[in-house]
């Protein structure tokens, strides 16, 4: 019984260190096996912090099955995810595409802005510029910018109304949406410094007019002035730049004037940011602006006919509609209105 | 990663099944553009495009093979005699019931020997626009749901009335409240178990009044107090009947000027 006793006397701080072993590596194998099975697990994988606003929808590639990790399955797996995220997850190597659209309020408004963030939900790297035209920032585009989960950057300025040139026969108004667009010029030259090497480009884009995704993706590479056709414009189907079999815009195929500088519509081109930094006093021109005349305004302080750089296949293809919404119908609301003011629409 | 559109095929999310009637003019590839542009961000959206036409057209095939979602595409002409246009008779033909009726049918076919997936059939023309929130409250429909639809009837919006029970009991409209079923055709959504266990409700082909249209399928379908209320009980606006300008081409002159090869 003694010799019993001193062996285990001996024995006890053998067990101690292995009980000491067994404490240490335990969690780092029960760490090892956790891990390991979280890179077969998709789900977690989908959350990474990408500095966007983006909202994250619950759906991934591979469905939250249950996987039962047996001696086999100890092999590295490189899984391609298919991950739909809106927008889609910022990317440090794309360029960013600011589009700069002016919006006044008016029944359709919001449902316009709906259906355009709609489409532009799907654009990587879109910052996207709303200059109201109001004299403060509403509460319906500030919700609606916020709950759409876009990049964004809100800004207003009201056009003065009934504004007439003394004595000044042509129509003097401004053209709409100019102080908002040439606001949204403004803000980046303030925003961006035009020595940083942050590219993007800038597009101006009405709130009612039709955007295919593939336009965007051929704006992308524009590095000083890019065109392309529009449809529904200046009469026609569509207006587009003429283009030779070098690829250089040498004219405009249009029936209204063609021979203006650039007969060209608003959302038929888009400008690289550096040179919008660079020539920093071109703007819309504000007054005494010709019907057709507003984007030449703006145009010719930036590029030269041969500098322009024809897009949508050398400009045969149309990937933008000017559509235009039909005014609604309110004439049931009668004098005192018949719906509640309160819901929004 | 790489980034997917439509959000990637759920087993466990319900279907809807969309229905859209399109006819060829102008502005249909634009319509259709921006409509796909939409519906690519909902999951488990079925589109059933119905073209009122002889043949599939090329526009509208291509149109559908680039997006991406998950479609099927019918063509079913209506009849000149149909057609609207015969502006003296009153009762006619709207347009779209024939594609409509159409993809009903498609469903009740697709279904007959298969189990159908849990889901929701919705009609929805192709120049309204629509939130991404209306998909989601569409989505768990029992039998069939309803809300509020901008830009129709007159005013800023048509809605349904909801008793503090949650039942729908009347119709905010001006135009005949007193229809059975005082709803745009934007404002509702019929589950699949309920169309394909009413396998003869169609909508009205000929004789429909004006603003009846909907009516004539419905009440085949379910009563008033069987109507399920959504967009937080019809006090918020998911949908907007727009109606889209026709565009001014005077100056293709009668030859026409630009390139007709170029789709537009």
């Amino acid at each position: 019984n003694e010799e019993l006793w001193v062996q285990s006397v001996l024995e006890m701080p053998k067990r101690r260190d292995i009980l000491a072993i067994v404490l240490i590596v335990l969690p780092w194998t029960l760490l090892i096996t956790v891990w390991h099975q979280s890179t077969i697990a998709p789900l977690l994988a989908v959350h990474k912090d990408d500095g966007g606003d983006s909202q994250r929808d619950l759906a991934a590639g591979l469905d939250s099955k249950e996987y039962c990790l047996s001696d086999r399955d100890i092999v590295e797996v490189v899984r391609t995810e298919y991950v739909y995220t809106r927008p889609p997850p910022w990317s440090d190597t794309l360029p960013t595409i600011h589009v700069v659209t002016p919006t006044y309020s008016r029944p359709v408004q919001k449902a316009e802005l709906t259906r355009l963030a709609n489409t532009l939900l799907h654009v990587p790297n879109l910052h996207w510029i709303l200059v109201e035209d109001a004299q403060r920032r509403t509460p319906l585009i500030t919700r609606l910018l916020r709950d759409t989960g876009l990049n964004y950057t809100h800004l207003n300025v009201e056009t003065p109304r009934n504004y007439k040139l003394r004595g000044d026969m042509r129509d003097p108004r401004i053209p709409r949406g100019t102080m908002q667009r040439n606001l949204a010029l403004r803000w980046l030259r303030e925003t961006f410094n035009k020595n940083n090497s942050q590219p993007g480009i800038v597009y101006f884009a009405d709130d009612d007019n039709t955007y295919s995704l593939e336009l965007f993706e051929e704006m992308r590479s524009t590095r000083k002035v890019s065109v392309w056709p529009v449809a529904f414009v200046g009469g026609l189907r569509y207006e587009a730049p003429k283009v030779n079999a070098a690829g250089k815009v040498y004219g405009w195929k249009t029936v209204f004037d063609p021979h203006r500088p650039f007969a060209i519509d608003m959302a038929g081109f888009a400008v690289n940011l550096r040179l919008i930094l660079q020539r920093s006093q071109a703007y819309f021109k504000l007054r005494g602006v010709k019907g057709g005349y507003q984007e030449s305004s703006l145009l010719r302080e930036l590029v030269t006919l041969s500098d322009l750089e024809p897009k949508a296949a050398n400009c045969t293809k149309i990937l933008v509609w000017h559509t235009r919404t039909e005014k609604p119908v309110l004439v049931n609301e009668g004098k005192k209105g018949f719906t509640d003011p309160n819901v929004e629409i | 990663y790489v980034y997917s559109r439509p959000p990637p095929w759920s087993d466990t999310l319900p279907t809807i099944f969309v229905i859209t009637p399109t006819y060829s003019r102008p502005v249909q590839k634009a319509e259709l553009t921006r409509l796909a542009n939409t519906f690519l961000h909902v999951q488990n959206l079925h589109w059933v495009v119905v073209e009122d036409s002889p043949r599939r057209t090329n526009l509208v095939s291509n149109l559908l093979e680039k997006a991406g979602l998950n479609f099927t595409h019918l063509n079913v002409e209506t009849p000149k005699s149909l057609k609207l246009g015969v502006t003296w008779i009153p009762s006619h033909t709207p347009r779209g019931t024939l594609q409509r009726n159409l993809g009903l049918h498609w469903l009740r076919d697709s279904f007959s020997n298969t189990a159908p997936p849990e889901g929701v059939v919705y009609f929805a023309d192709d120049d309204n626009t629509y939130s991404l929130e209306l998909f989601e409250e569409m989505r768990y429909t029992r039998r069939v749901s309803v809300w509020p639809v901008a830009f129709v009837g007159g005013l800023r919006y048509e809605s349904p009335k909801v008793s503090p029970a949650g039942k729908v009991v009347g119709w905010k409209t001006v135009f005949d409240p007193n229809r059975p079923f005082a709803i745009d055709m934007a404002g509702f959504a019929v589950s699949i178990k309920l169309i394909l266990e009413k396998p003869h409700a169609s909508f009205k082909l000929e004789g429909v009044k004006g603003g009846y249209q909907e009516t004539s399928l419905l009440k085949d379908l379910v009563t008033m107090d069987g109507l399920e209320p959504k967009a937080a009980n019809c006090t918020k606006v998911l949908v907007w009947h727009t109606r889209t300008e026709r565009p001014t081409l005077v100056n293709e002159g009668k030859r026409g000027f630009t390139d007709p090869r170029v789709e537009v």
